[in-house]
């Protein structure tokens, strides 16, 4: 039945969407942008895509901050233009996308209050796709627990405070515990939405929402090694979802050391394949021109999964996936303009290429 | 008296010299080896560095920036360094070390837990190289600036020594000797011409002693009875 109506409420924005996905940066222009020697042959070559009227302005020697900063604008204006013109459900949709972005915001502030900084030079500092109107209202509370009681109540994102911590964990806790601790709760919550809102966009946004799921499990199972984290708390930051749950994040939840990470990520075909090939231990010592970390493989795979979401129709989806694209575009480009800008050419194709 | 004074200070001044030649001599070589130290620090530096920075770019490639967080969760210095001296022939450079007693382990262990929080150590432990060598390289330089005064110094103190004070004391004792000789010269001449006079006036006296004599000796003798010139009597 969703497919009678769709196009009645997103039909627009999905054109829009798609015609944004095909601006995004093909295998021949990466060549052309590795090729660059400088800076400006690099801001020459990027004048042919979607970045080209945010970056004519800047004066020319551009550092790569500059460039990472343009490009995300790019990235927000393109993304604002979708939510004012989002409708209901979609618009709920695009809003769900962007609590990821403010949980990051409210802790950067959160962290700020603690340490009693100025919360207004903050505000520039956050997120642009993670502002929410009362946030300019958090710098107005000096403790955490007026920060929670007055502030973060009105905010989206008071159900996952109130779910997994109380305002005296916001004194104790370690805040990337707390990052964690949101991010997993809001997982869940996008995850049941996103069931809610039925075929093609549940199945699709679960493979996505799944993988992301796995991924961080993994991560914080290979951060947390030889950290004050203890075993209980690790398991607790696991996403209760994904391919992984619940039977390996228990055994992972348990595990010392990257090997027996590696066993048990074996045990799934899809992870199996990701493996090969990966050097786990990459942390320790220098990685090689052609050394692939695991966190790569993941990249890989989460650009496939949201290249696939762009082949089915009638489904929320591609907002999701386009955003994720994008950023990663973004992550690319501000690698290749980093090894250009420090002359390490010889790693310079590292990047996830997209198309 | 004054020459004997003199001739201790031109003793002095000569040990002087050359203890100090020994010293700048043995800063020079210090100095060599410290700027050859130097070299290679700065070459190395490059090259780590280089790399520190690029893992940093990894770090923003995986994570995103991370520099607030860091930043926020640093409570105290888990990096601290340590200055001492050392006495390099009288001269004290500031060594300094990396304080190796606060070992406190990272605060910002936890930081991309999410993701990245390899890269990020990775980086923690590069820029902690990077770190640790330009600490040597400070502790190399300022014992190239302080080296290099004290050698110029040592160096000018020398050549005043050699070019200056030496000849100047050298100087006063020739003055000193010459001046005694003409002394000397002086003395003698005065006895010399003491002497003579003396010889002259014993000449003199011994002419006069000479003349009188033969004087005495030429006046007739008096002839009193010849002088008498008797009437004859005549009876």
């Amino acid at each position: 039945m969703n497919e009678i109506y769709f196009n009645a409420y997103a039909g627009y924005l999905e054109g829009v969407v798609r015609g944004y996905r095909d601006g995004l940066i093909t295998a021949p222009q990466y060549l052309n942008l590795t090729q660059c020697e400088t800076m400006d042959d690099l801001k020459l070559q990027l004048a042919t895509t979607d970045y080209a009227s945010f970056l004519q302005n800047e004066p020319s020697p551009m550092s790569t901050s500059t460039l990472s900063a343009r490009c995300t604008d790019a990235l927000v204006a393109e993304f604002q233009y979708l939510q004012q013109n989002a409708a209901e459900p979609i618009s709920k949709f695009l809003d769900y996308i962007t609590y990821g972005y403010m949980i990051d915001n409210v802790i950067l502030l959160i962290t700020g209050t603690l340490h009693e900084r100025d919360t207004h030079d903050l505000l520039e500092k956050c997120h642009p796709l993670g502002f929410f109107d009362t946030m300019p209202a958090l710098c107005v509370a000096t403790t955490v627990q007026d920060l929670y009681s007055t502030v973060l109540v009105d905010s989206p994102l008071a159900g996952y405070f109130r779910e997994c911590l109380s305002a005296e964990d916001l004194n104790e806790l370690n805040i990337e515990i707390i990052r964690n601790t949101l991010h997993k709760a809001y997982l869940e919550d996008f995850y049941a939405y996103c069931q809610s809102l039925g075929e093609p966009t549940a199945s699709i946004m679960s493979d996505i929402l799944k993988l992301e799921a796995d991924r961080r499990t993994v991560n914080i199972t290979i951060n947390s090694f030889g950290t004050e984290l203890s075993k209980d708390d690790r398991a607790k930051l696991y996403p209760r979802l994904g391919n992984m749950y619940p039977e390996a994040q228990t055994r992972l939840a348990r595990v010392d050391d990257i090997d027996q990470v590696k066993a048990i990520l074996e045990q799934y075909s899809e992870y199996k394949a990701m493996l090969v090939g990966v050097s786990l231990g990459a942390s320790s010592g220098g990685t090689g021109a052609n050394d692939v970390t695991l966190e790569d493989r993941f990249f890989a795979r989460e650009v496939q999964f949201n290249k696939d979401s762009f082949e089915q129709q009638f489904h929320y989806g591609v907002f999701y996936s386009w955003l994720r694209l994008k950023e990663q575009e973004i992550r690319n480009v501000v690698w290749v303009a980093e090894c250009i800008s420090q002359q390490q050419k010889d790693k310079i194709n590292n990047y996830t290429s997209i198309y | 008296m004054n020459l004997t004074t003199t001739k201790t200070r031109l003793k002095g001044a000569e040990t002087g010299h050359s203890l100090l030649k020994r010293k700048s001599e043995a800063l020079t070589t210090r100095f060599r080896a410290i700027v050859r130290k130097i070299e290679d620090a700065k070459l190395k530096m490059g090259k780590v560095m280089q790399n520190a920075s690029f893992s940093l770019a990894e770090v923003a490639y995986i994570t995103g920036d991370i520099s607030y967080q860091v930043r926020e969760s640093a409570k105290h210095a888990t990096f601290r360094v340590s200055a001492k001296q050392e006495n390099v022939s009288g001269v004290l450079l500031p060594a300094f070390e990396r304080d190796t007693r606060t070992g406190g382990g990272s605060q910002f262990e936890l930081t991309g837990l999410g993701r990245g929080g390899q890269q990020i150590q990775k980086a923690r432990a590069v820029y902690m190289t990077a770190v640790e060598m330009l600490v040597e390289l400070a502790s190399l330089q300022t014992a190239f600036v302080i080296l290099d005064e004290v050698i110029k110094l040592t160096n000018r103190r020398v050549n005043a020594i050699e070019y200056v004070i030496i000849p100047r004391i050298e100087n006063t004792i020739s003055y000193i000797n010459s001046e005694l000789d003409e002394q000397d010269r002086e003395e003698f001449y005065r006895l010399k011409k003491i002497q003579g006079k003396k010889k002259e006036r014993a000449a003199v006296a011994q002419r006069e002693t000479d003349a009188k004599a033969t004087a005495r000796r030429e006046m007739p003798v008096r002839d009193i009875l010849a002088e008498q010139v008797d009437e004859d009597i005549i009876f």
